[in-house]
């Protein structure tokens, strides 16, 4: 067993699962949508990236791009949050939510592709 | 991409996944901690402040508390967070900083840096495996003639002292084996301007490995070899190494020629690498007995070439047996009189001390000059720096190894017709090389007679070509001789025609496109095919006895104001 691999494997479906979390719940409506989920889902996302770096194999170059489009996807999500959280009220309007959560869906297919690339390599290994 | 990248992202992992997940936890616990707003009312910051707060936190230690003043329990969340976060800081740079300078890296830079230098090259360039002594003559001779050089050796410590040495050009050095293929491939055999490989390192199966290598890669650069042994160079041959240079061998020939024809040996000192400092004697050697000290493998190559026509051999070595002696050899080293006596050192003519040992050699020659004062010494210099005292111990004639091959192989770089024609000009006989050195020292002139090469193609030699091309024909005596400008004649030595070499070409000897000649003439000015080779006007006026006065008049107007400036 390979610690190292056991613990990228735990952190791409953390990420994964942190995403779908976030994700469902009706689609505009703010209760449904708590933002430390988000917080932890961009974090794990980030730390699948970094596991990823300096790996020249093929598998960890495509996660690596694949998880990098997650981020993206979360920082936008993120950033989108604040800039909407600031227009003074403290709560965010359905239209706003229902654009974050757009984008931590778009994440979330990127994070399934990790997923489902990483049960295929393991497919691969033969005993 | 490039290794380098990759090693520096692998590395960087550790340190960039602690610094994300210090400021996760800090951001993630200023969220949580309840604060109060000024009014009074209980107030949590949204992870927008959170963000900004831990950023300027982790790398200023802040802006003050904003955008309320904080409670108690925040104080002491930021106080843990300042503390984590300078470390997860200090860690991070550290780790930056040690793989800076971790050798992994530095030999990845400069292995990256190498192959940059390597694909940058424009111009035809030598590689050179090996920078011991010779590889050190070589390179240098090379710089000077503007010739650009990779060097290969697995000691770092012997191509440091490169940077050093103020070379015209620059050598790109790789620290390495050379005897690995892919080595040799990264010092750029397959580069289009590769034009030749020298092995010239301690090791003589290491030559021959970088040979067979160079050969088995990219047959069409050629290869240079030393090589002391003569089983090796025979393999070497058979891998098709275009130049094999045993340095005894060469040597022994010279001093071979040195008994039967010395005027040929002086012939050909003029000719070889003329700034060289190689001691040469004038006098012809004798013949009569000689003593050869040390029978190793210039004992023995020279006693295999000379042991003939006047000359006893009488070998002095300490262990006959190990060293596969002849039966009649004295025991002993020839560094004491008793030994020396017992050789028969009164009535020898010439003793040569070729021990492998620069200290013995010193006192085998200078016990040899007390003895017999009128005896010819010849000593073999190992390392370059005792080349002094052999100069003060009065040797007559003094083999330096390195110098001896950094020679050969420089001239066949850079006068491969001159290195033919040393090679062939040893068949000459006495009187042909008597009559030589007579058509050489009444060339017009008091300068040391230089050498130069005419190429009949049409970038070198464009009118000579286009003469040749409108049916006339061109015979050495005419490219060599004319009796109106009888100051810049010059003597044909080598005519070189697909491959082979014809010596001392007969003037009425036709010549052909692609032919090369090799001429010997004195620098006064130019030599008469310098001037020839491109212009029309004056091949018209001179082979076809055309006239054209007035281009005749402008060059000679020329020629005589050129003489005036070179001082003649």
């Amino acid at each position: 067993m390979n610690f190292e691999k056991v613990l990228f494997a735990f952190f791409i479906i953390l990420a994964l699962s942190l995403n779908f979390g976030f994700f469902i719940g009706e689609f505009s409506n703010p209760e449904h949508h708590h933002p430390y989920e988000l917080f932890a889902a961009l974090i794990v996302s980030i730390i699948c990236t970094l596991m990823k770096f300096g790996d020249r194999t093929q598998f960890g170059s495509t996660v690596l791009a694949s998880s990098l489009v997650a981020d993206l996807q979360l920082i936008a999500a993120v950033i989108f949050w604040a800039l909407a959280n600031n227009t003074g009220t403290g709560l965010i309007d359905g239209a706003a939510m229902a654009s974050i959560t757009s984008l931590a869906g778009g994440a979330l297919i990127a994070n399934l592709i990790s997923v489902v690339l990483l049960i295929i390599e393991t497919s691969q290994v033969r005993k | 991409m490039s290794d380098v990248f990759f090693l520096v992202l692998r590395r960087l992992r550790i340190p960039l996944i602690t610094l994300v997940v210090v400021y996760a936890i800090a951001t993630f616990g200023m969220t949580l901690i309840p604060g109060v707003d000024p009014n009074g009312e209980p107030w949590r910051m949204s992870f927008f402040h959170a963000f900004y707060f831990v950023s300027f936190m982790g790398t200023t230690i802040g802006f003050g508390e904003i955008p309320y003043a904080f409670t108690d329990s925040q104080r002491a969340w930021v106080l843990v967070c300042i503390y984590v976060s300078v470390f997860a800081w200090l860690y991070a740079i550290g780790n930056m900083l040690r793989l800076l300078q971790d050798p992994t890296f530095q030999q990845a830079i400069a292995e990256r840096t190498f192959s940059h230098n390597i694909s940058r090259i424009d111009q035809p360039f030598y590689i050179i495996c090996g920078y011991g002594e010779t590889g050190m003559l070589i390179n240098h001779g090379l710089s000077e003639l503007g010739i650009q050089t990779v060097i290969i050796d697995y000691q770092a410590e012997q191509t440091n002292t490169l940077e050093l040495d103020n070379l015209n050009f620059a050598p790109i050095v790789l620290t390495g084996d050379s005897t690995v293929p892919d080595n040799l491939a990264k010092a750029g055999l397959y580069h289009p301007h590769c034009s030749g490989i020298i092995a010239v390192t301690e090791n003589d199966h290491t030559n021959l490995q970088v040979a067979v290598a160079s050969k088995l890669l990219n047959d069409k650069v050629p290869a240079i070899c030393r090589s002391e042994f003569e089983d090796e160079a025979e393999n070497m041959a058979s891998f098709g190494t275009d130049i094999i240079i045993n340095p005894f061998l060469v040597f022994s020939e010279r001093l071979n020629l040195m008994v039967h024809n010395p005027s040929l040996h002086r012939v050909q000192t003029w000719f070889i690498n003329q700034q060289s400092a190689e001691h040469i004697a004038d006098r012809a050697l004798p013949l009569g007995r000689w003593i050869i000290c040390g029978f190793g493998r210039l004992g023995k190559t020279i006693q295999s070439h000379l042991a003939k026509d006047g000359i006893e051999i009488v070998v002095v070595d300490p262990d006959p047996i190990a060293s596969r002696a002849p039966e009649d050899t004295i025991v002993g080293r020839g560094t004491e009189a008793k030994t020396l006596h017992e050789a028969g050192i009164m009535d020898a003519t010439v003793i040569i001390a070729a021990t492998d040992d620069d200290a013995n050699n010193l006192s085998i020659l200078i016990t040899a000059q007390q003895i017999n004062s009128d005896i010819y010494t010849i000593g073999r210099v190992s390392s370059e720096s005792n080349q002094v005292l052999f100069e003060q111990a009065n040797c007559d004639y003094i083999m330096r190894r390195s110098q001896l091959v950094a020679n050969a192989v420089l001239t066949s770089i850079s006068r491969p017709l001159v290195s033919n024609f040393i090679k062939y000009s040893s068949g000459l006989s006495g009187e042909d090389t008597e009559q030589l050195i007579r058509d050489i020292e009444s060339l017009p002139g008091r300068r040391d007679p230089v050498t130069w090469r005419l190429i009949l193609d049409p970038f070198n030699a464009p009118a000579f070509c286009r003469h040749l091309s409108s049916g006339k024909q061109l015979t050495v005596g005419q490219v060599c001789d004319n009796h109106r400008i009888s100051e810049a004649r010059c003597i044909p030595l080598l005519l070189q025609r697909s491959g082979v070499s014809h010596l001392l070409p007969r003037s009425d000897m036709e010549l052909m496109h692609g032919d090369e000649l090799l001429v010997c003439g004195r620098r006064k000015s130019l030599l008469l095919p310098q001037r020839l080779r491109d212009n029309d006007e004056l091949i018209d006026t001179l082979l076809n006895e055309n006239h054209h006065y007035i281009p005749l008049l402008r060059w000679l107007s020329r020629s005589r104001s050129d003489s005036v400036e070179t001082g003649t």
